[in-house]
């Protein structure tokens, strides 16, 4: 499958956050303002990529050494992959505390949760099985690409409605803040709330899958997906 | 004379205008002068067809043989030429072959004095064999080969024989007039059928309606010579299935598995035993009720076979109101018939005509999940739950959930609020499972 | 058959127009109004107009019924655009929705707008200011006095309650004719209770009217009587014995009459705990059912802060209908008799 192809199907045919359903607390959770997605997805691309790149490195050293990470084996591997996302996750962290600590309080609890989040122990599963180096790192940016553009759409939505507000990265003399008119005094607050959060997660999830049924010519297997 | 005790649950009172057909005296309808004869008119394999065309068939012979053990012999009832052997489908049945036969020649048989033939001193093996010969089916919905029936395996008792005079479906009062008129031979062939059996209990069932009906068998069964039981059915559909109406006769639950030792016969088919055995006659004419809202005279007739049942109605003084729809069978378990050239069958049981108001009274809404077709159900079945699986093509879950204990009774739709056609979606449920099963 | 059930409404509606005037009139057309649009909308996506089954119409007018009047009428709008969609058609319409919509549009709106939904208005002859219904001021003034002791109306009576002059007039006539000759008296407050002379929800306040509607639907069996019946009894049973409780008032304290008569209940129990789409479909499930809500809305109302608790408490044995249906399937053998031969 080509490059093309493989971004696209982490957008689309593949996006896990709206088709495979992973990922799906951050998701719910940390959309309530747009800063705040956009630093999640920061966080999950970056540990993502970087874990990624550890796991697909030892494994190919291992290779080399004859020593295959089989997949017999795989207390060993998941214990190593925890251990690299915890790493990576843990060092996100103290560079975010160091260098944008509103960012770290809007976060909350769900930035140490980068480490077990499914999408990132997938990636590294799916790294440690992989050839290439630079194979598994395109497919870990694919689907932190994926994650992201989800999270961002759902959170667009949330906070319009939900706070009447669009929070962005304070710049010059722009305080972050776009307050829209009308409903900035009286928002809808139930979407601010975890039941207004998973109603549109469950939005997006039926407007990708509609996409993606019209793309794809011929209907899916029964594989839960569509 | 005894009550018996209603079905334990579910079950449905629908509107009843027999009324309006009982009163009068069963009336000759008119020989047809085209008769379409199909060769599956029975539960079982089709008869083999014996004539060709430009074949000249008297009336009652054979035009096609029995073939195989679960099958029947079908017979012409009109004397006439064969001009084809056409390719044929019932509504709800497998695809067969029928045979057109055109009106020609002499009656030889109607309208003339019979010969009454002695049966008490043969063996049991011919009078079978004049039943079988007969081409004598269940005349009450099931059609089921009447000589397979009455053949008992050697070494088994038959504990309970009943003859079922309980009306299958509402608004049909064909067996009341049949009973009305011909209860002596109902009671002589009730005589066969128990020197045949030899069961321990007899029972004559017939509906709370039919009470006036009982002081008249009781004379008849002293003239003839016999003792059996009279039981009053309550009137609550569907009261006239068989194996309701043995639970209730027998006193075993319907969750339990059924006797294998009772015989129940409609009294139609009992009087075509008695015909085919007194008298040799084939099975060529049946007693159907024409009624419904459009129809003029509501009324009982006696059909010859293969007439078409759209003449019908012009023997019930025509139609007063546009049709929207026309039901062989009755109101409730009928199947609608795609054109009005739709002969009579041996199964036949009536015609019901719908008007264009009553069908755009029932028209269709999506499921309110109102659980009222649960609540009807005599075997315990959710119909909301089998049409929705059925709906999304899983026949085997279906299946496993009691799609095949699906007696087609018609209580579920009735019941529904949404007028979901409920019946016709199960036949289409179990076709499409035994079509997979099939493979 | 919908229709039937928009009809036997119209009474209550009217009643609420009456005394609320015409804030109660633009919000009512408002809910109905969006809810008959929104379902245009989504036709569009069915390729099905199926605004002839009446239950849009029907949805618009109970969201309606549940609102304050004057409540802004960007609530109701949203509300109703929020049961409809979200609610009603995205689970595939009418019949496959498993949450009653006019009240997870209510719901959604009371999370979103609880000022406004919260914000009441005096009826017509009530001299109220700030208005509050009735249960709303049992609660304040309870938390204001303590123990006080008495029954509900005793407490607001005491606590300065305004009831209405036509209140005042009907209770001391019927109390010199008809009951104190027989030894007992009305307590000032319950004409108005039953007739709705003070505040609330524009659906709230005409139990007589409610009740009227709600016993054609039961005679002719549109609704079954087992859920709203069975809801309403187990509620009054246990507001009457252990609904002092809370409050420290006591055993056998807790004025059932009081509390059938405040807060939606009577609307709820009758209009949409009874709605057979979102209530089991067996008997013993919906038996099961309505005790169930019963016994949710004493816990609810005497024991949380959610407002009355109806609609939450039907929206919790919403969750619990599948569950129920499951459990109540009828397990036959395998030998049992049936079927064709």
């Amino acid at each position: 499958m080509t490059r093309g192809d493989e971004f696209r199907k982490c957008l689309v045919g593949e996006n896990p956050v709206a088709v495979l359903m992973l990922g799906l607390c951050p998701a719910a959770a940390v959309s309530t303002r747009v800063i705040d997605a956009l630093w999640m997805s920061a966080g999950i691309v970056i540990v993502l990529l970087l874990s990624s790149l550890c796991m697909s490195l030892i494994a190919r050293g291992g290779r080399r050494e004859g020593k295959e990470l089989r997949s017999g084996a795989p207390a060993g591997r998941w214990l190593g992959a925890l251990a690299i996302s915890s790493c990576m996750t843990a060092s996100f962290e103290i560079v975010l505390l160091a260098f944008a600590p509103e960012a770290t309080a809007g976060l909350g609890i769900y930035a140490p949760l980068i480490a077990v989040n499914c999408l990132v122990l997938s990636g590294i599963d799916a790294s440690s099985r992989s050839d290439s180096v630079g194979g598994s790192l395109l497919t870990a940016a694919a689907n932190g690409i994926g994650f992201a553009a989800a999270l961002v759409v759902i959170a667009l939505v949330r906070e319009v409605l939900g706070a009447g507000t669009i929070t962005l990265f304070p710049v010059a003399g722009f305080s972050g803040t776009i307050a829209i008119p009308a409903l900035s005094s009286d928002p809808a607050r139930a979407f601010g709330l975890a039941g207004g959060g998973l109603v549109c997660l469950g939005f997006l999830a039926g407007a990708v899958r509609a996409v993606r049924r019209r793309a794809l010519p011929v209907p899916p297997a029964k594989d839960g997906l569509t | 004379m005894t009550h018996a005790t209603s079905l334990s649950r579910g079950g449905v009172n629908p509107p009843d205008n027999s009324l309006t057909s009982r009163t009068a005296a069963i009336s000759n309808a008119a020989v047809p002068s085209l008769a379409v004869i199909p060769l599956l008119q029975h539960a079982g394999s089709a008869a083999r067809c014996v004539v060709k065309p430009g074949d000249l068939v008297g009336e009652g012979m054979l035009i096609g043989k029995a073939d195989g053990v679960h099958s029947a012999n079908v017979h012409s009832s009109i004397p006439g030429r064969v001009l084809e052997v056409r390719a044929w489908q019932a509504p709800d049945g497998p695809p067969c072959q029928a045979v057109v036969i055109e009106l020609l020649g002499a009656f030889e048989k109607s309208g003339r004095r019979q010969e009454m033939r002695v049966w008490e001193s043969l063996p049991r093996i011919d009078v079978l064999g004049r039943i079988q010969a007969a081409g004598v089916v269940g005349l009450g919905g099931e059609q089921v080969p009447t000589h397979l029936k009455l053949a008992m395996a050697p070494g088994r008792a038959v504990s309970l024989l009943v003859a079922n005079g309980v009306s299958c479906e509402p608004s049909l009062s064909a067996d009341y007039a049949l009973m009305k008129e011909k209860a002596r031979e109902i009671v002589e062939a009730m005589k066969i059928c128990r020197a045949l059996l030899n069961p321990a209990r007899m029972v004559l069932a017939l509906g709370e309606n039919a009470e006036d009906l009982v002081a008249e068998f009781e004379r008849t069964f002293r003239t003839c010579g016999m003792t059996s039981e009279i039981v009053l059915m309550p009137s609550r559909y569907p009261q006239g299935n068989e194996q309701i109406l043995l639970s209730s006769l027998d006193g075993t639950g319907l969750l339990s598995p059924p006797p294998s030792s009772s015989v129940v016969l409609n009294v139609a088919t009992l009087n075509a035993v008695y015909e085919a055995v007194v008298f040799d006659r084939p099975l060529i004419e049946r007693v159907l009720t024409v009624t419904g809202l459009p129809v003029a005279e509501p009324r009982n007739l006696k059909v010859r076979l293969g007439v078409r049942i759209g003449d019908l109605f012009d023997e019930c003084g025509g139609l007063t109101a546009e049709i929207a729809k026309v039901v062989a069978g009755g109101p409730m378990r009928g199947v609608t018939v795609d054109s009005l050239d739709m002969p009579v069958t041996k199964g036949t049981l009536g015609v019901v005509a719908f008007s264009r108001a009553e069908a755009r009274a029932r028209r269709q809404w999506p499921c309110i999940r109102c659980g009222a077709c649960i609540e009807v159900c005599p075997w315990d079945l959710e119909p909301t739950r089998l049409y929705k699986l059925i709906e999304q093509g899983d026949t085997a879950t279906a299946e496993r959930e009691g799609l095949s204990r699906c007696t087609e009774c018609g209580c579920c739709a009735f019941a529904c609020p949404s007028h979901i056609p409920l019946v016709a979606l199960f036949r289409g449920g179990k076709e499409a499972h035994n079509r997979g099963s099939r493979g | 058959m919908t229709w039937r059930v928009t009809l036997c409404l119209l009474p209550a509606a009217g009643w609420g127009v009456f005394l609320f005037g015409l804030p109660a009139v633009l919000v009512l057309a408002t809910s109905v109004g969006v809810a008959v649009a929104a379902e245009l909308l989504s036709s569009l996506a069915f390729r099905r107009c199926t605004l002839g089954d009446g239950s849009a119409f029907l949805t618009g007018l109970l969201i309606g019924l549940l609102m304050p009047p004057g409540v802004p009428l960007y609530v109701p709008s949203a509300a109703s655009v929020f049961a409809i969609l979200v609610v009603k058609q995205s689970f595939g319409g009418l019949g496959r929705n498993w949450m009653n919509p006019a009240l997870g549009g209510f719901v959604f709106a009371l999370l979103s707008w609880g000022g406004a939904m919260t914000r009441w208005a005096a009826a017509r002859g009530a001299p109220m200011s700030p208005a509050l219904p009735p249960l709303e001021a049992l609660r304040s003034a309870l938390a204001a006095t303590g123990a006080a002791g008495g029954s509900p109306l005793a407490i607001l009576e005491k606590a300065g309650y305004p009831f209405s002059a036509v209140d005042a007039s009907v209770v001391a006539w019927i109390n010199t004719h008809v009951l104190l000759p027989l030894g007992t008296a009305l307590r000032p407050g319950v004409f108005d209770l039953l007739t709705g002379h003070l505040a609330g929800r524009i659906g709230e306040v005409s139990a007589p009217l409610l009740l009227a509607g709600a016993g054609y639907l039961l005679a002719r069996r549109i609704v079954r009587w087992e859920v709203p019946v069975l809801y309403i009894g187990t509620f009054g049973v246990l507001a009457g014995v252990f609904g002092g409780l809370s409050s420290g008032q006591g055993w056998l304290a807790g004025g059932p009459g009081f509390h059938i008569l405040s807060g939606s209940l009577i609307l709820g129990a009758f209009f949409m705990a009874g709605d057979p789409v979102t209530s089991p479909m067996t008997l013993t499930g919906r038996r099961i059912y309505g005790i169930g809500l019963g016994f949710l809305t004493f816990l609810l109302r005497f024991y949380g802060s959610l407002g009355d608790g109806v609609a939450v408490a039907i929206l919790l044995g919403n969750c619990a209908v599948p569950l129920l249906d499951r459990l109540m399937r009828r397990r036959v053998p395998a030998s049992a008799r049936g079927g064709i031969e």
